[in-house]
């Protein structure tokens, strides 16, 4: 399960049902109070991604030795700083590692699915992208779409409201799930502690000017997942966090 | 006409402040503007008739009401600076808590250290 040993893939590999090694793909995974969860969610991605680096962003249960059960690699936030902290904090650790060339971020709540990922990184290696991000509204509504209806009207407002968002062809902005390459792992810089990660990171696709490509996804809604979701009031938060975020020193 | 004053001065102080706070010049200002407002309140304490004849040419009533649209303001003011201030610490305390966790991270191949790892006390009043 390290990462030393494991080759980069190369560039032209193909992504099927044939498993590839992704040896040079690092699972980011942000974590609190996922105990019950992580192990099994992180042991199903690491059948696929051998590399994966799960951030306890200072849990109060025993979400740490969870990750280290599932085999992932470990890093601990003392005390608990948010869930953008804990994705910036991953993402250092994984650019650092040896043969690192992409970078996804990946929920501990197992609402996302590794064969996104796949679809995604495959995109990523084939095409002129620097980030490929996961859009629960890429295709015509399907009969078993499990978005629920009030946050279907949220997020659509949250885009329609966001020039930015929209300048980048985006129709999810506050989608979990991203696919990116070296080039967005070395510069990203995230300052946003809590759920205002997704704004900043969307202002950061702008400013910086990576190419953005968008991939639908399936996202599920398990009950659990449901119980930790952000709830839409948020949305003020990171409104009035999108107002400060200029002031903060780089 | 005071209303206006009011409020231009208020979006004045503010922006200028939010906006150049770090600069040196603007902590100097900060520390001025203190000294002026305390021998400025002394002065209303000692003479407030004065602070009455000021009040009615800005078109106030009462100099009591002055101060209290003066501090309303500087109450304004003093949320909003403390409010980025408490951002930028956040921030550098993350940064701190950041490379106390990458020092510390733990490969899959490595023996889990219990005391590093033991979860944090559930009375931690951050963890509300």
């Amino acid at each position: 399960m390290s990462g030393d040993s494991v080759r980069p893939t190369g560039p032209g590999e193909t992504v099927g049902d044939t498993p590839v090694r992704n040896g040079d793909v690092w699972l980011v995974v942000p974590c609190f109070n996922e105990g019950t969860v992580i192990e099994d969610v992180l042991r199903e991605a690491g059948k696929t991604f051998p590399n994966i680096v799960a951030v306890d962003d200072g849990s109060t249960d025993d979400s740490s030795l969870a990750i280290h059960r599932a085999g992932a690699h470990l890093v601990r936030h003392p005390v608990n700083l948010g869930q953008g902290a804990a994705i910036q904090t991953g993402v250092e650790y994984a650019r650092s590692q040896p043969g690192a060339q992409y970078f996804v971020t990946f929920d501990a709540d197992g609402q996302h699915q590794v064969k996104d990922v796949l679809t995604m990184v495959g995109r990523l290696r084939s095409e002129p992208v620097d980030i490929v991000v996961g859009t629960r509204f890429g295709r015509p509504r399907a009969e078993g779409d499990q978005v629920p209806l009030i946050k279907r009207i949220v997020l659509k407002t949250v885009v329609l409201l966001s020039p930015r968002t929209r300048r980048l062809g985006l129709t999810d902005a506050h989608n979990g799930l991203r696919v990116f390459n070296r080039r967005v792992a070395e510069d990203l810089n995230l300052r946003m502690n809590g759920m205002s990660h997704a704004s900043e990171f969307v202002e950061l696709m702008d400013a910086r000017g990576w190419r953005v490509a968008e991939e639908p996804v399936d996202i599920l809604y398990t009950e659990y997942s449901m119980s930790k979701g952000q709830s839409l009031l948020n949305g003020i938060n990171i409104l009035s966090d999108g107002f400060v975020g200029r002031r903060l020193p780089r | 006409m005071i209303k206006v004053l009011l409020l231009l001065a208020g979006a004045g102080l503010v922006l200028f402040f939010v906006a150049n706070r770090r600069k040196a010049r603007a902590k100097a200002g900060v520390k001025i503007g203190f000294v002026l407002f305390v021998v400025f309140m002394v002065y209303a304490v000692l003479r407030p008739d004065d602070l009455t004849v000021v009040a009615n040419y800005l078109g106030v009533q009462r100099g009591t009401d002055l101060v209290l649209y003066a501090l309303v303001m500087g109450f304004a003011f003093v949320t909003v600076s403390t409010w980025v201030r408490f951002r930028e610490q956040e921030l550098r305390y993350s940064r701190l808590a950041r490379t106390i966790a990458l020092a510390n991270a733990v490969r899959p191949e490595d023996q889990i250290d219990v005391r590093i790892m033991k979860p944090v006390r559930d009375d931690d009043p951050l963890q509300a």
